[in-house]
C-alpha cells in the first residue's frame, strides 16, 4: 500500500477486492464466528493455496521488517513463509478445539495487516452455502422487451435465457450502477445448489479508499445477493434485512431499499444486449429456502406442477412404457425410487412409508366399508400429490388475502362496491408451510376435499390475491 | 452396565437383521410382482390361455384369472401405443372444488434415451377456456423452464381475446387462420423440442463415453486429486465427472447450460472451445481460443467434414495425425 494518502479523487471505478478492513474491526469477528471451524480452515487452505496466494497474502516476517515500528509483540509471531503458515493450519486442523483460536489466528496473526473486501465476500457466501437458508430470496422472471411490442417469427421457442459472461457481466452492471453507488462485487459459483451467487456490497463513498468507519466496510444491510440458477429465465435476490442502517438519514439515495432497488433495476439492463432487451418481472414468490425456489422457479421439472399436479412432475403417476406393471400396482415411491437409481441413502425409510401407504392402497379397493382416516387419506393424495410428503418446496411463508365476502353471500353485481369490499388477510409461517397444511388435513382439521387448491401450494407462490378459490393475477404483477 | 449391555448389542443385532430380512422379502416382493406382470402380459402366455379356455369352455380358472390379464393386456396395448406414438393423451380430472373446468386433457409425452431407457415421461395438461368452449390453454406442464411453453402456446393455441385485436389491426388474408387453434402442432413441436433435447444430451454424452469418461459424487470429495473435476449439469443425482487422459488433449467436454445446445470444450494446452449444435446434431458454430488468438484450422475442423457432431472427435483425431 504504497499509495500516497494525499490524492483521494472520486471515481467511478468499483472498490478493488484488495482493499482492506482493519483486522482489529470488532464486527469481523462476528462475521467469521458464523463460520464453523473446519469452514474457516478450509478458506484459509484456499487463500494459502498456490494459485490464490498472490490475491490473499498473508502476513510474513519480511512485511515487519519493512513497517519496523511495532514493538509489541503480538501473540502470533509472523511466519517467515507461506509454507510456515501453512503448516500453522495444518496443526489447527489436525489438533480439536474452538473455532476461536482459528479466528484469533487468522486476525490477529497472518492477516494482521488486514482482511480484504474479497475475503470478506468469501466468508459470508461460505456461509451461505453451509446454511442455504439464512437470506429471504425473491424469485424474479427475465422477460424480453421487443422495441416496437412487435411479434417476432416463433421460430425460436427457447426461452429467454441470457448466457452471462462473467466479466462482462460485471463490467456492464459497473456501469450501470457505478454514478449512483460505488460497489464491490464477488461473482461465485454455489458448492451446493446450481446457482451461481453474486455479491454486491455497496457504500456511499464515491472514493476508491473510502476514508469511513471500517465498520460499514462489513455492514450486513449494505450487502445484495443476486442468484442466478442454471438454465432458466429467472433470477433470485435476496431482500436486505430491514435492520436501520446508519446511512439512511445521510443521502436518499443510500438506504438498504433504495440501493437494492437501483441493483435490481441494473442487472436485466447488464444482462441485456443490443437488440435484445430483458427486463424484470415480480414471480410472487419469496422464500428463504433456496431449494424451494429451485423447484419452484427453477431449471427443473416443477415449475408449473405443484400441489396435486405434483404427481406429473415427480412422475409417479405410470411408469415407462416398457413397464410390465399396470400403474395401480406400484407404489409412487417405487416409481420414484426407479427414477432416481443413486438414491439409497434413504432407501430404508422409504421403503417402510412405501410398505405402509401400499397395504393401505390395497385394503381401500379391496373392502367396501372405508374407514373415515382412508377416505381421507385418498383425498389428500388426490389434492396434494407428493408435495409435502416425497417432495417438498418448504415455503416459510404464504401470505393470501381473500377477496371473498365473508357472510359466503356472493352477487355479481357488487362490483362497483369494490372499495368497501372486505378483504381478509391470511398469514400463514412456519418451516414449512404446505407440508404443514397437508398434515393439518391428516389430522382432519382441515377438510381435503373442500379446500382450495392454493393451500396444496398448487399456485406456486408465496403472495396471493384469491377470489373464490381462485388465485386473481393482477396485470401489474 | 455390565449385564444390561449385552443383550442391547443382541436386540440391535436382532433388530438390524429383522430389517434386513423385511428389506430382502420387499425386494422379493416386487421382483415377483415385476415378473408375475411380464408373464401376465406377455404374447405366448395370452396365445396358450385362449388355447386352453376354448378347450374347456368354463372353468374356475378363468374366473380368476381373466380379470387380471384383462387388466395386463389392457396395459400392454396403453404402453404399445406410447412407445409407438410418443405423445399419448388421457383425462384428468382436477381435484379442485373451485375449477370450473375441471376436466383436464392430460397430453403425456415418452422420450426414448439412447440407452434404451425411457426418460421420465413430460405431461401436458390442458384446460377448456371459459365461455369458449372450443378452445384449450396450458393449465399445468412438467416441460423444463428452457423451453417456453407459454410462446409455444401464443404460436399455436391462442386464445380469442389476442387474436380479435390482431384481427382487428391486421386484416390480412393469409392471416386469416391465425387464431385457429392447432393442438397437434403444438404437441408435435413441443414434442420435438423435447427430443431434440434428449439427443443433444445424448450426444455429449456419446463424445463423453468416447472419451472415457470418470464419474463420482459431489460427497466423495478428496484432496489431492489431480486433474479437473466438472460438475455434470446433465445428470440428476449431482455427480462430478472428468474425462480420461486422451490423445487429443480433450480435458473437459461440457454442455454450458442444461439445453446443451452448446458445449464448451478445453484442452490441455490451454485452449478453450465452443461449439453450437443444431438440432439435426449438425455443429452449426465453433470458436477455439487459444493462448495467441483464434485457431481457425481447428474451428474448420469442428465444423468441417460431414458436419456431424458424432464424428468430431475423428475428425479431430485426423486433424492431429498429420501434424506429428
Amino acid at each position: 500500500m504504497a499509495r500516497p494518502k494525499t490524492v483521494r479523487a472520486p471515481t467511478a471505478a468499483s472498490l478493488p477486492s484488495n482493499l482492506r478492513i482493519p483486522s482489529t474491526t470488532p464486527s469481523l469477528v462476528k462475521s467469521f464466528g458464523k463460520l464453523t471451524r473446519q469452514a474457516l480452515l478450509d478458506l484459509v487452505f484456499y487463500w494459502l493455496d498456490d494459485r490464490n496466494v498472490q490475491s490473499f497474502e498473508p502476513y510474513l516476517e519480511r512485511d515487519e521488517a519493512e513497517g519496523a515500528d511495532d514493538e509489541e509483540l503480538g501473540p502470533y509471531p509472523a511466519e517467515r513463509t507461506i509454507d510456515d503458515v501453512r503448516n500453522a493450519y495444518q496443526e489447527l486442523q489436525v489438533r480439536k478445539g474452538g473455532k476461536r483460536e482459528v479466528i484469533d489466528r487468522i486476525l490477529e496473526g497472518d492477516w494482521r495487516h488486514g482482511i480484504t473486501l474479497r475475503q470478506l465476500a468469501m466468508v459470508d457466501l461460505r456461509y451461505m452455502d453451509d446454511h442455504p437458508s439464512s437470506l429471504r430470496w425473491t424469485a424474479l422472471e427475465l422477460t424480453r422487451i421487443d422495441a416496437d411490442g412487435a411479434q417476432l417469427a416463433e421460430t425460436d421457442v427457447s426461452s429467454y435465457i441470457p448466457r452471462i459472461h462473467a466479466s462482462t457481466f460485471l463490467s456492464n452492471i459497473q456501469q450501470q450502477i457505478s454514478p449512483l453507488v460505488k460497489a464491490h462485487y464477488y461473482l461465485a459459483r454455489s458448492n451446493t445448489l446450481p446457482l451461481t451467487f453474486l455479491r454486491i456490497f455497496v457504500t456511499n463513498s464515491p472514493y476508491q479508499h473510502p476514508r469511513q468507519p471500517p465498520e460499514t466496510l462489513t455492514d450486513a444491510s449494505r450487502v445484495i445477493h443476486v442468484a442466478f440458477p442454471d438454465s432458466c429465465p429467472f433470477v433470485y435476490t435476496s431482500i436486505a434485512s430491514s435492520t436501520g442502517s446508519k446511512a439512511s438519514v445521510n443521502a436518499v439515495a443510500t438506504d438498504a431499499r433504495s440501493l437494492q432497488r437501483i441493483v435490481r433495476d441494473a442487472v436485466p439492463k447488464a444482462l441485456s444486449l443490443p437488440q435484445r432487451r430483458y427486463a424484470l418481472k415480480a414471480t410472487s414468490l419469496t422464500a428463504k429456502n433456496l431449494q424451494a425456489l429451485l423447484a419452484l422457479r427453477g431449471p427443473g421439472r416443477s415449475n408449473g406442477a405443484n400441489g396435486a399436479f405434483s404427481i406429473f412432475a415427480d412422475a409417479v403417476v405410470e411408469g415407462s412404457p416398457l413397464d410390465p406393471r399396470p400403474a395401480y400396482t406400484v407404489s409412487p415411491e417405487e416409481l420414484l425410487n426407479q427414477a432416481r437409481p443413486g438414491n439409497n441413502k434413504n432407501q430404508t425409510t422409504e421403503d417402510q412409508t412405501e410398505s405402509e401407504t401400499h397395504g393401505s392402497g390395497k385394503k381401500t379397493r379391496n373392502s367396501e366399508d372405508i374407514h373415515i382416516p382412508k377416505k381421507r387419506k385418498l383425498a389428500i393424495y388426490s389434492r396434494f400429490g407428493t408435495s409435502g410428503h416425497l417432495s417438498s418446496a418448504p415455503l416459510d411463508r404464504l401470505d393470501v388475502r381473500l377477496l371473498d365476502r365473508p357472510d359466503g353471500d356472493e352477487h355479481d353485481e357488487d362490483s362497483d362496491t369494490d372499495q368497501t369490499q372486505p378483504s381478509l388477510s391470511l398469514t400463514f409461517a412456519g418451516s414449512d408451510v404446505i407440508s404443514g397444511i397437508r398434515r393439518l388435513a391428516e389430522l382432519g382439521v382441515v377438510d381435503p376435499e373442500k379446500m382450495p387448491s392454493w393451500m396444496t401450494g398448487e399456485e406456486a407462490v408465496s403472495v396471493a390475491v384469491v377470489h373464490r378459490g381462485q388465485r386473481v393475477i393482477k396485470d401489474s404483477g | 452396565m455390565d449385564t444390561t449391555e449385552p443383550p442391547k448389542n443382541m436386540e440391535e443385532e436382532l433388530d438390524s437383521e429383522i430389517a434386513s430380512i423385511r428389506g430382502e422379502i420387499r425386494k422379493l416382493q416386487r421382483k415377483r410382482r415385476f415378473l408375475a406382470a411380464s408373464l401376465l402380459s406377455s404374447d405366448n402366455f395370452h396365445k396358450r390361455l385362449q388355447e386352453h379356455q376354448s378347450a374347456r369352455p368354463s372353468s374356475s380358472l378363468e374366473a380368476e384369472v381373466s380379470p387380471l390379464v384383462r387388466a395386463a393386456g389392457k396395459h400392454a396395448q396403453v404402453n404399445h401405443h406410447r412407445v409407438a406414438f410418443s405423445a399419448t393423451t388421457f383425462p384428468f380430472r382436477d381435484p379442485s372444488p373451485n375449477s370450473e373446468n375441471p376436466n383436464l386433457l392430460g397430453v403425456r409425452i415418452d422420450i426414448c434415451a439412447s440407452n434404451g431407457r425411457f426418460t421420465k415421461p413430460y405431461y401436458v395438461l390442458l384446460q377448456r377456456v371459459r365461455g369458449e368452449e372450443k378452445r384449450l390453454r396450458v393449465h399445468r406442464h412438467t416441460i423444463p423452464a428452457f423451453i417456453s411453453v407459454e410462446k409455444l402456446e401464443r404460436a399455436f393455441l391462442p386464445l380469442p381475446a389476442v387474436s380479435e385485436e390482431e384481427a382487428g389491426e391486421n386484416l390480412k388474408p393469409w392471416k386469416g387462420n391465425a387464431n385457429r387453434q392447432d393442438l397437434p402442432r403444438f404437441v408435435r413441436e413441443l414434442r420435438r423440442q423435447l427430443a431434440v433435447w434428449h439427443l443433444r444430451m445424448d450426444a455429449v454424452n456419446f463424445l463423453r463415453g468416447k472419451l472415457g469418461v470418470q464419474r463420482r459424487n459431489v460427497q466423495s470429495y478428496n484432496d489431492g486429486d489431480d486433474g479437473v473435476w466438472v460438475r455434470d449439469i446433465l445428470s440428476d443425482n449431482q455427480e462430478e465427472i472428468r474425462l480420461d487422459a486422451n490423445d487429443l488433449g480433450i480435458v473437459s467436454l461440457s454442455p454450458t447450460a442444461l439445453d446443451a445446445t452448446y458445449v464448451r470444450l478445453e484442452w490441455e494446452d490451454g485452449r478453450v472451445g465452443r461449439i453450437k449444435m443444431s438440432d439435426n446434431g449438425v455443429v452449426e458454430r465453433a470458436v477455439v481460443i487459444g493462448d495467441d488468438g483464434r485457431d481457425k484450422s481447428l474451428e474448420a475442423v469442428l465444423t468441417g467434414g460431414n458436419g456431424r457432431v458424432e464424428t468430431v472427435l475423428d475428425r479431430l483425431k485426423q486433424h492431429l495425425v498429420p501434424q506429428e
